[in-house]
């Protein structure tokens, strides 16, 4: 069953990806999309109330034209932008979750984004599964996102209605 | 009458979509400044005239709401129009901004949301029949 959160992430990375990336998400992610090879992975740290980061995948040949489409270039005039577009797409998904699991009023602060071209290995400190995930098919492959927040962080719920 | 902007993010691929914006837009626009940090922007407005200052918060080397207290400290820029972009929508972080004179837009944004903040802010707006840019009543003198 899928949880507040977990429609919250979706919800705001199906927002990101259509206002600033001009990508339209598929109805579901179907079996070709789900075998997709990982393009390219960003993570945005946070800290405020609570302190974790926000893990985005790329899989399949999705980044190219997500970097052409923001800067309304063709792809290849955008490819030396592809890192910087993740990024972006990255920090605005957080930083739309963030208010939404947390509070109008609570203040977090992101720390730059960073990019990995394979998913984050879980060594760094304690392990511990993501907070939430979500998956976003798209034409031409699939956005995997995970939210980590570190162990010993408040109780996290939803607000409706903001 | 053209609006000189300058536009301070560490993202070069926003810097480049709030400049498309812009010219979507329908305000008029003269020069267009870029910096990829706060005291880059520091740097630019020392060098040239600038109306209207589009500003990130979450920067390294500065952060804009540092960047928005140095403006606010030298009296050579202390009055100059300035809108936070941000994906950052706390409402404190806005009303604390707000207290600095700072207008607001959140990430995403669209150029008619831009267009309307800045309008608001500045007192300038599109002219649709003539295409150029008027003064509303509401704007600072010139």
């Amino acid at each position: 069953m899928t949880s507040k959160l977990e429609k919250e992430l979706y919800r705001a990375a199906v927002l990101t990806f259509e206002e600033l990336g001009l990508m339209l998400p598929t109805p579901d992610v179907n079996e070709e999309q789900q075998k997709a090879a990982t393009e390219a992975t960003v993570t945005i740290p946070f800290d405020g109330p609570f302190s974790g980061r926000l893990v985005v995948t790329i899989c399949g040949d999705v980044l190219g034209g997500l970097a052409a489409n923001m800067l309304g270039e063709d792809e290849a005039s955008a490819h030396e932008h592809r890192d910087d577009a993740l990024g972006e797409i990255g920090n605005v998904i957080c930083g739309n979750i963030l208010p939404r699991i947390a509070g109008a009023r609570d203040v977090f602060d992101l720390r730059p984004p960073y990019i990995t071209e394979h998913k984050e290995p879980r060594s760094e400190g304690e392990i511990h599964p993501p907070a939430a995930t979500a998956h976003v098919g798209f034409d031409s492959g699939r956005a995997d996102l995970a939210l980590y927040v570190d162990s010993g962080a408040v109780t996290i719920s939803v607000e409706c209605n903001r | 009458m053209a609006l000189n902007v300058l536009v301070v993010d560490d993202s070069a691929v926003m810097r480049k979509m709030i400049v498309r914006t812009l010219r979507l837009s329908g305000l008029p626009l003269g020069e267009v400044y870029e910096a990829g940090n706060g005291k880059e922007g520091l740097d630019a407005l020392r060098e040239h005239w600038v109306d209207l200052a589009l500003i990130d918060i979450n920067m390294p080397v500065m952060t804009g709401e540092e960047m928005i207290d140095r403006v606010r400290q030298n009296p050579e820029t202390a009055d100059l129009s300035v809108i936070v972009v941000s994906t950052d929508c706390s409402e404190t972080r806005i009303e604390m901004l707000q207290k600095k004179g700072a207008g607001f837009v959140h990430k995403p944004f669209t150029p008619e949301g831009l267009r309307e903040t800045i309008s608001h802010l500045t007192g300038v707006a599109h002219d649709e029949q003539t295409g150029e840019g008027t003064l509303q009543g509401s704007g600072p003198d010139f």
